[in-house]
């Protein structure tokens, strides 16, 4: 076996690249209200799914499927606004999260296998064809999108925490409550708002999804390890670890199949991963 | 007391009466106890897209032997269970089934994990198993099983053969090999056999690579197939893995001459514009000479209109379908010849006969039981399957083409 | 040990159940039902109780899956004697991990939670990749059943049911044991723990190799019991985040509570198997756990438990003895006061000594070349300006943080090598200027906790009763049962004195205990510690409260900027002319 070709390498880091923009994605709604909301939001997997099938199912009713983003992300805030009413409402704590959401996730998953059936659905778009090349190198259109919308949203986020007053609220509400709370902040609203964000996310995700996969109701469970993974990296109620995080996995998945045998690519990538944790002291969170 | 004796003596005479007349309007409807069959089926899980397929298939089959005389004059009753794609609760169901339900026969679940727990019980109650997608024959070491996906004993040989035969035959027959698969066990020792069998033949491998099942990154893999510039690509993938590799290629503006897919999903391969000219394995495709078997036309016509109303995306029959119908038509075969329900005895006539079913005669006296190979190659042409190796069963007019 | 009864009794009960000849079905369906009890159960004894959650359950339960299935195939092993291997080698794999993730302070919370996931995927793409598996599976339909009961469901029922009846016993005798104590405070404060002198490390690597050795007995038996073993089926994310749903559902900080869990959830999955409306079953699945958890918030077990008065006896996880010798013995600890000073001390032996003591947090000097003496029987006071580096000397003493430079002897044993737990042990004793109580604790497991691990050692019975007394002591007795969260600021603070003084320290550090409380307050604590210095305890006294120093110190040192600027009696240290430009400069800054 041979070097692989220069060409081969960069299209590998490149497909790594798009992989894990969408585990950055995937992850960024999982990752808020993780660390922001203290929920572990398992459905946010079921959620995305959900989001995709609504996308197939507008899209093969002729809309364009970047459109569907016009429905699906004010609906889908609208389902995490109602999400956050339930757990503020039972007043939910972290590890119960996971209980109520995986619960939902069963349901979501039950509704999709009952409307659209367990049979693959694909959507077939103007997207799924459409690339372009640059140089050597293939882009295809739907995973350029991916990485752009993951990019663009990760940052907007970052910056919104980061620099707006609401943001800077929302992270100090996180810290501690009960200050936040003393200093005016209307955190209960702050909830709302976020739940509702994460939600939108996670329909964006689906649209992503649904131009690049196919789908089956039992797939909502194939995404969740490896996108715990970057979640977990890349520090809870980052904006921006995610998508680094799960572009270090999909880069070194991909680069570790481009040279060597494929199947070992995951003992790379979480060798790798395990070895950053315990070399870097304290530095990951 | 008189008054009461007559009273039932004409009650009992009206009621013969009435069923003679309704056994003279409708003369072959069953009556009696139902035969009570039990399966489970991976209804739920990951596996849930093609036991659907089995599901309608049995709900078929049920009705057509109920509307005709049932089995032995008896209603079928079919009791079917969800194992949620989960192996250790498959065996816990056939249990369930054998000891609580007390059936009178078991039908094999679907897919070759769940089959093996099955068979287990199976053995262990002296039962016998007919099943439909069972994929590692070696496996398969209780006497009362009975196969009825015909791969034959040793699929790893035979059927990678069959492939090569094909490809042999083309104008411009392939020199160079690409192996590149899935770690799922019933795939992955297909791809091993075809290795072995390649090398035989003289086809030069050019690259061999393997993925572990549930792999999501198929770039890397698709370049380095594409830099390997093999004549044939054998994918030894399960369900939508073939699609993803194809997706891969496609993005790197790669297309193979020649590529073979193990057991892809039928419906989103056969709609993939990637995946023109996609070879894969097949039992029975829905064109003759397949549908000039006895049964076979009727059976995908109620097939269609079934799963259309089930709103499946891919309404048409293949291997699935045709494997899980020709298990009924084993089982109700043997009920019928043997006119017994006792497993021993439905075991040795199965043993010694050969079974009519809508993909051909099936046999069970080999190795495992199994009997001949009976794994044809199939193409996406046009838009849908068909079948062009061998010549003899190939779909009218069609040929094995190159991209 | 009523309880141990119980729990044998039961299983015994149970182990009749194949004699009343119900169909086999039962038995193969509880088999079922006790190898989820076995996973999740083993899973909360590290997670549960310490609070690691750990999402590797999968690996462990599959080292001892593919350990069974290797020997049992390919080696011919007879099946039982394949168990012992998959325990062992799922306890080695789990202690080796723990070996290197416990000692990374970082690695907690969800941090282990990632690493022992990475851990599942690292381990399935070997045994996936290598001989151990190579792809095809393992199948074992070779090995034969072992004849313990009439038939083969019968055999893994007894098998499944010995193995879930061992591992809830040893849920509950960690539980209740001193290990069990150690994981329940490492859960709500781990640093403090170890302070307190809880082998934090050796507590952990315990519970963990425990756990894992559990997780592969049960893997061992399931292999054979699927009789094919795969590593896709196997090294998933179903097996950890089924335990995961199973003991919340049940309650993690109850013994019981992952097998509740694990019972009610296979007995869910097992009402909808029905195969017309599979779909629909599984939403309604979902609809009860969301509903369980609803309105069971701390889990079954957890807010069952919670709707009972509240008892000693019932909270995790004091399993007390009648409180009745308590009381006497208090009377011999509160000795009645003697004088206000000793004048001996001077000539008696220094218990600890610090010399060119250092330390800097991000480049700033918290204690610069420090010499500190502190003789046996004295009072030292510690004072200063804030920042001054008083707490940071407390905290380098009792191993909360380890000096950059400098030595460190305490007993002429040196504290700057030692783990804090050690330190603990050896006769230390803190208590945190801003109280830091074990939350999930009652008070009186707070104390009882630094009696079995400090310097007092106790064993867990003698240790509550030691507990009662000093709860006597600081008239905290009757809030035992209460859990700290309940008390407020001035009885948080006794409870640190009471957590220090159970572990009848040598050197007690005491953290501005009087800060925060009223002038009748103070007085009273002015006494207290008095009588506690009478009893036999050196104290370290850093304190603002300039009337309870005067009253109570027999010598002082006074820090600033983290250098020794006076030492010595301490009104005449007071009057020194840097010492109040020190006080006043900072004061008026």
């Amino acid at each position: 076996m041979g070097l692989p070709s220069a060409t081969l390498l960069a299209q590998s880091v490149l497909s790594g690249v798009f992989i894990g923009a969408l585990y950055g994605l995937l992850g960024l709604g999982l990752s808020l209200s993780w660390g922001l909301l203290r929920q572990i939001n398992l459905a946010h997997f079921a959620l995305a799914f959900l989001g995709a099938y609504l996308c197939y199912q507008l899209a093969g009713a002729g809309v364009d499927p970047l459109l569907t983003l016009l429905i699906i992300v004010p609906a889908f805030f609208a389902l995490g606004v109602a999400l956050q009413w339930l757990f503020a409402r039972f007043d939910i704590s972290a590890f119960n999260s996971l209980l109520v959401t995986f619960g939902l996730t069963v349901i979501i998953e039950a509704a999709i296998q009952s409307i659209w059936t367990a049979d693959f659905r694909r959507l077939e778009s103007v997207y799924g064809n459409a690339k372009f090349k640059l140089g050597v190198l293939y882009i295809p259109v739907p995973e350029l999108l991916t990485l752009l919308l993951a990019l663009a949203l990760s940052l907007a986020i970052w910056a919104a925490l980061r620099f707006t007053d609401l943001g800077r609220a929302m992270r100090a509400a996180a810290e501690d409550g009960p200050i936040a709370a003393a200093f005016g902040v209307n955190q209960p609203a702050l909830a709302l708002l976020l739940s509702g964000v994460c939600a939108a996310l996670a329909g964006v995700a689906g649209v992503c999804i649904a131009l690049s996969y196919t789908l089956a109701p039992a797939q909502i469970y194939a995404w969740i390890g490896v996108v715990f993974a970057a979640v977990m990296m890349g520090g809870l109620g980052r904006a921006l670890g995610p998508i680094v995080a799960g572009i270090v996995i999909g880069v070194s998945e991909a680069i570790t199949m481009a040279v060597t045998a494929p199947s070992w690519a995951p003992l790379v990538s979480f060798s790798l991963l395990i070895v950053v944790l315990l070399a870097r002291p304290g530095k990951v969170q | 007391m008189m008054n009461a004796i007559r009273r039932i003596a004409t009650g009992t005479l009206a009621l013969v009466g009435l069923s003679l007349l309704a056994a003279g309007t409708s003369w072959s409807a069953p009556s009696g106890t139902p035969i009570r069959i039990g399966s489970t089926l991976a209804l739920t899980g990951p596996l849930a897209s093609t036991a659907l397929v089995h599901q309608i298939v049995g709900q078929i089959y049920v009705e057509q032997v109920n509307k005709k005389d049932g089995l032995l004059g008896r209603p079928v009753e079919w009791i079917v269970k969800d194992d949620q794609s989960k192996p250790d609760l498959a065996r816990t169901l056939y249990e369930q089934i054998i000891t609580v339900d007390k059936v009178d026969l078991l039908m094999g679940p679907y897919a070759t994990g769940a089959i093996l727990s099955a068979m287990g019980v199976a053995q262990r109650y002296n039962k016998i198993l007919i099943h439909h997608t069972f994929g590692i024959p070696s496996l398969a070491k209780y006497d009362a099983q009975f196969p009825t996906w015909s791969l034959g004993p040793d699929p790893a040989t035979t059927f990678p053969n069959t492939l090569f035969d094909a490809v042999a035959a083309l104008p411009k027959p392939p020199k160079t090999i690409a192996i590149v698969t899935s770690k799922f066990p019933s795939v992955h020792f297909m791809s091993l056999g075809a290795r072995e069998v390649a090398k035989k033949r003289g086809l030069q491998e050019v690259i061999f690579l393997e993925w572990d099942f549930g792999n999501r990154e198929f770039g890397p893999i698709a370049g380095r197939v594409k830099d390997a510039k093999p004549d044939l690509v054998w994918v030894g993938a399960i369900g939508l893995e073939g699609n993803q590799l194809l997706d891969a290629m496609k993005k790197i503006d790669y297309a193979p001459p020649l590529h073979f897919h193990m057991y892809p999903a039928p419906g989103p391969m056969v709609v993939a514009p990637e995946a023109k000219n996609a070879l894969a394995a097949t039992i029975f495709e829905e064109h003759p000479p397949f549908t000039n078997n006895p049964g076979a036309a009727e059976f995908v016509k109620l097939f269609n209109e079934r799963a259309t109303k089930a709103g499946l995306p891919y309404t048409g029959v293949e291997t699935q379908a045709a494997a899980s119908y020709s298990a009924w038509q084993v089982l109700d075969a043997a009920v019928t010849a043997t006119k017994s329900l006792d497993d021993k005895v439905l075991a040795d006539w199965l043993r010694k006969n050969r079974v009519d079913t809508i993909q051909g005669k099936l046999r069970f006296d080999g190795p495992s039981n199994y009997g001949d190979d009976l794994m044809r190659l199939k193409q996406v042409q046009n838009g849908r399957w068909v079948t062009v190796w061998p010549k003899s069963v190939a779909a009218p007019g069609a040929t094995l083409m190159t991209n | 040990m009523r309880v141990f009864a119980a729990i044998l009794l039961a299983g015994a009960a149970l182990a009749t159940l194949p004699l009343l000849g119900l169909p086999l079905f039962y038995e193969s369906f509880l088999y079922l039902v006790f190898h989820w009890i076995i996973l999740a159960t083993s899973w909360n004894i590290l997670s549960g109780y310490s609070g690691y959650f750990s999402f590797g359950h999968g690996a462990f339960f599959g080292a001892g899956m593919y350990t069974t299935a290797t020997l049992a195939s390919r080696f011919d092993v007879p099946f039982l004697w394949t168990l012992p291997a998959a325990a062992l080698v799922a306890m080695l794999l789990g202690a080796g991990l723990g070996a290197v993730v416990f000692r990374a302070k970082q690695v907690r919370g969800e941090l282990f939670a990632l690493v022992t996931l990475a851990v599942t995927f690292v381990v399935g793409t070997i045994v996936l990749n290598t001989p151990i598996d190579g792809g095809p599976g393992v199948y074992l339909s070779g090995v034969p059943v072992p004849k313990i009961g009439p038939s083969a469901a019968s055999s893994f029922y007894l098998m499944g049911l010995a193995a879930a009846v061992a591992t809830i016993a040893i849920a509950w005798a960690i539980h209740r044991s001193r290990l069990g104590t150690g994981l329940f405070a490492i859960h709500d404060d781990e640093d403090v723990a170890e302070v307190l002198g809880v082998p934090t490390f050796g507590c952990k690597m315990a519970a963990f190799a425990v756990s894992c050795a559990l997780a592969g007995l049960a893997g061992g038996i399931h292999a054979l019991f699927v009789s094919y073993v795969t590593a896709g089926e196997t090294f998933s994310i179903t097996v950890p985040l089924t335990v995961v749903l199973m003991s919340v559902l049940g309650g993690t900080r109850h013994w019981a509570g992952p097998a509740v869990g694990a019972t009610i959830i296979t007995a869910l999955l097992y009402a909808f198997t029905a195969g017309n409306h599979a779909v629909a079953g599984k939403a309604v699945f979902g609809a009860v756990l969301i509903a369980v958890i609803l309105f069971m918030p701390g889990g079954v077990l957890g807010t069952l438990r919670a709707r009972r008065p509240r008892k000693g006896a019932l909270r995790a996880p004091s399993v007390l003895p009648a409180g009745g010798d308590a009381s006497n013995e208090a009377e011999e600890v509160a000795v009645p006061s003697a004088a206000t000073k000793s004048p001996a001390v001077a000539r008696t032996k220094v218990i600890l000594a610090a010399a060119g003591l250092s330390r800097s947090f991000s480049g700033v000097r918290a204690l610069d070349c420090v010499d500190i003496e502190v003789r046996e029987g004295e009072i030292l006071g510690l004072l200063g300006p804030n920042g001054s580096g008083k707490s940071t000397f407390i905290n380098l003493v009792s191993g909360h943080y380890k000096p950059d430079a400098g030595a460190l002897q305490f007993e002429g044993r040196d504290l700057a090598r030692l783990p804090a737990h050690r330190i603990a042990r050896a006769g230390v004793a803190r208590t945190y200027q801003i109280p830091r109580p074990f939350a999930h604790l009652t008070v009186l497991d707070n104390v009882a906790l630094t009696a079995m691990f400090g310097g007092a050692a106790l064993p867990r019975k003698e240790a509550v009763a030691e507990a009662r007394r000093w709860l006597d002591f600081t008239g905290l007795a009757d809030k035992a049962d209460a859990l700290p969260d309940d008390l407020n600021l001035h009885q948080r603070k006794f409870l640190e004195l009471a957590r220090a003084l159970a572990a009848r320290p040598r050197l007690l550090l005491l953290d501005e205990v009087l800060s925060g409380l009223t002038p009748g307050e103070i007085n009273g604590a002015i006494s207290l510690i008095r009588r506690i210095r009478d009893g036999g305890a050196t104290i370290v006294f850093v304190e603002h409260v300039m009337r309870a120093v005067m009253a109570l110190t027999d010598r002082i040192v006074v820090l600033d900027h983290g250098v020794v600027i006076a030492e010595g009696d301490a009104s005449a240290v007071m009057q020194q002319s840097a010492v109040v430009t020190a006080f006043l400069g900072k004061a008026h800054a």
